[in-house]
């Protein structure tokens, strides 16, 4: 939702942050279904690290969009549109 | 061999030298049209001293083909060879010694004239053509020179086209040649038809005699009976009397309307014996008819005309009776007779036309009523005229009688000895030798021995240029030109025409007649001052010309106008209909078209843009708004997957 609906870039990136976190919730939860093999919990591991490396480059693209185009908006940022 | 591609090499140049002179006459510019009276001559000179050279030259009986391929259509080919063989070798020379005269005799009689080298480009093109029909050996080839020598009179009796009547005397040679010529042509087709060929070296060797010759060779004589004025389409020729004098000379009395009777001669093997017999009759009845005619005219060229086609129905009659030969010689002797006859009568003309010019007189100077007493004031003229016209008269010591008495002969001989039908042609034979005693001698007291009607004109004989052709003409009217014995024909010449029979009763016969007629001529007419009076109804050859333009160009007038309204109202006003009915079919289909298929052409548009529209709204560019639709998606799929 958070995703959808909000304007600024930072916030949806977040919104993405929320998103994995809850699918790392899934990830473990359902693990009980085997709870001798532990897929789940590496799995959500293996997701953590990549959300993180996500981040640091979402963020960075943001930060260097932001400063090409003064702002972080996404409705605004329709060069390729036009 | 050599000499053979000699014999080609002449026979091409006598064929193209006349075609040379007619290009160069049409290429000088106006200023110098003088030019045209040396080139002219001087090219025809070549052409007749090439062919003279070639007349003695060439072995006797000789056939010799010089192949050139025409044209091919399809499996047939069609050949325009040319033939060396004693008819043509024979003509040659005479076609163009004779032009050869008439175009020195017309720098004399056309001097001044405007359209000089229209003429002379027209008498060269007429000379080349002649030479066409003369030498080729093939009936398509032949007809296509036909119709070119009968479009180059056209041109030349119509030569002073600012005359009325000579405009409408060209009109009329040319339509009564067409009639004749549509039935040569169907002749043409006939033969084809049956033999797959045009060649006479096919053509003349036919293994046997087969039933549509009949029809054939009846169709070509009636191309004979347009071109060589026979009954009945012979008005024409009296009316091209309108050209100029030499032109009558050359074409209408020497060559043109003697190549009728050539082609007979050419093709009379061609020839089934009941064809004969019509061109028989066809010939005496014309020769009868002609020289009666003749009687009664007053023109002086009229009179030359008709005596014309008088003796042409006798050389036709000659080729009907069997004996072609004899019909050759008397063409050969009246080309060079009836040509000096006729560049005389020019030469009266010219005379008087200039006397009358002088004395700011007018009458006409060819009516034999206004001539009279010429004999003192113009000698060469009236010495060069008697001989001519004892030649024609058919008195012995002439060319003439040897030629007409040939032909007298054979039909002699034709006739049997049993009475039937044939007796009468032979004592028409006879009566038109009177007759053409008779007129001969009026149209020569007339002219030059009567008593002269304007004695106040001063008169004075034609130039040189002019008498030279008189005198060489009329030295070949004697005898000798035609053998050594001034009764038999059988002489060097005949090497070349073939042989002829010879009866001494007939010879004696016909002098007889000639001679009763010459006294009875003279009784008839040296007695008074004035010609013999003539019957209008035989002076107008038997209201024949009355009786086409009144039938036969009236009911055509009138067929045209039916054919013309038939057009206009019935078959245009179908078309009309047609159209308009078409036009209206297209409104409808114009409609249709676009408001029916054009609008289903115009929705589909329509609808894809509005489909595309929808689905272009899912693309805002908004990624959000991609990842909202992609649950959506996902949330309905799985909704309905669940359920």
């Amino acid at each position: 939702m958070i995703i959808i609906i909000k304007q600024n870039a930072i916030m949806v990136l977040l919104g993405i942050e929320l998103l994995l976190n809850a699918a790392n919730l899934n990830l473990i939860a359902f693990n009980q279904l085997q709870p001798e093999l532990l897929t789940g919990q590496m799995f959500a591991l293996f997701v953590i690290v990549v959300a993180v490396s996500e981040a640091a480059v979402g963020l960075a693209i943001v930060l260097c969009v932001y400063k090409h185009h003064q702002t972080s908006v996404l409705s605004e940022l329709n060069e390729l549109k036009e | 061999m050599e000499g053979i591609a000699t014999f080609d090499l002449l026979t091409g140049m006598v064929l193209l030298t006349p075609l040379a002179s007619c290009l160069m006459c049409l290429l000088t510019s106006e200023r110098y049209s003088w030019l045209v009276t040396i080139i002219a001559p001087a090219l025809l000179l070549v052409s007749a001293s090439l062919s003279v050279f070639l007349f003695f030259t060439t072995p006797a009986n000789t056939s010799h083909l010089i192949g050139l391929a025409w044209f091919q259509a399809g499996q047939y080919t069609f050949n325009g060879n040319i033939e060396l063989n004693r008819l043509s070798v024979l003509m040659m020379p005479l076609i163009t010694v004779i032009s050869f005269l008439v175009h020195l005799y017309s720098i004399g009689y056309m001097a001044g004239d405007n359209g000089m080298r229209r003429y002379f480009a027209m008498l060269g093109f007429f000379t080349f053509s002649m030479l066409g029909i003369v030498l080729f050996d093939n009936l398509l080839m032949i007809f296509v020179f036909w119709e070119l020598v009968g479009f180059s009179s056209y041109m030349l009796i119509g030569h002073w086209l600012e005359k009325p009547a000579a405009a409408k005397a060209a009109q009329k040679a040319f339509i009564f040649n067409r009639i004749g010529d549509a039935g040569f042509l169907v002749g043409l087709m006939i033969v084809w038809a049956n033999t797959q060929s045009f060649d006479l070296s096919n053509l003349l060797h036919l293994p046997e005699i087969y039933s549509w010759q009949t029809a054939a060779s009846l169709c070509v004589f009636c191309g004979v009976v347009g071109k060589s004025a026979q009954l009945p389409l012979f008005t024409w020729l009296p009316d091209a009397m309108e050209g100029p004098t030499p032109v009558s000379a050359l074409i209408h009395a020497a060559t043109m309307v003697a190549a009728g009777v050539f082609l007979l001669a050419r093709v009379f093997p061609l020839f089934t014996t009941d064809a004969l017999n019509i061109v028989a009759v066809t010939g005496i009845l014309t020769a009868l008819f002609a020289a009666v005619c003749a009687l009664n005219q007053f023109d002086i060229k009229k009179i030359l005309a008709y005596s014309t086609i008088s003796q042409l129905g006798l050389m036709v009659t000659a080729v009907g009776v069997g004996s072609e030969n004899a019909a050759m010689l008397h063409l050969v002797t009246h080309a060079f007779f009836k040509a000096c006859l006729f560049l005389g009568a020019g030469s009266v003309i010219h005379a008087l036309r200039q006397a009358r010019y002088q004395a700011h007189e007018n009458f006409d100077v060819r009516d034999i009523r206004n001539l009279g007493g010429l004999q003192k004031k113009l000698p060469v003229t009236f010495f060069t005229f008697l001989i001519a016209g004892a030649s024609l008269a058919g008195v012995p010591f002439f060319s003439g009688f040897i030629s007409k008495d040939s032909i007298t002969t054979s039909v002699w001989y034709w006739s049997g000895d049993t009475f039937s039908w044939r007796w009468l042609a032979l004592i028409s034979v006879f009566a038109v030798s009177a007759i053409t005693v008779l007129y001969t001698f009026r149209m020569v007291w007339s002219v030059f021995f009567a008593k002269e009607n304007k004695p106040n004109l001063s008169i004075t004989e034609t130039p040189w240029i002019m008498r030279i052709p008189l005198i060489l003409l009329s030295a070949s009217s004697i005898w000798i030109i035609v053998s050594l014995s001034p009764f038999d024909a059988s002489g060097w010449f005949t090497i070349q025409v073939g042989d002829l029979q010879h009866s001494n009763l007939v010879t004696l016969l016909s002098s007889g007649v000639v001679v009763l007629a010459l006294l009875a001529a003279w009784f008839m007419n040296a007695t008074k001052d004035k010609p013999v009076n003539s019957i209008t109804f035989l002076q107008h050859a038997f209201g024949l010309d009355l009786f086409y333009e009144k039938v036969v160009g009236q009911s055509a007038t009138r067929l045209a106008a039916l054919t013309e309204t038939t057009d206009r109202k019935w078959i245009d006003g179908f078309l009309h209909v047609t159209a308009y009915t078409q036009v209206s079919f297209a409104h409808v289909i114009a409609w249709f078209d676009k408001y029916i298929i054009d609008g289903i052409v115009d929705a589909m548009a329509w609808i894809s843009g509005v489909v595309g529209s929808f689905t272009r709204s899912f693309q805002g560019g908004k990624i959000q708004l991609y990842i909202f639709w992609a649950v959506a998606g996902l949330i309905i799929f799985l909704f309905f997957e669940l359920i």
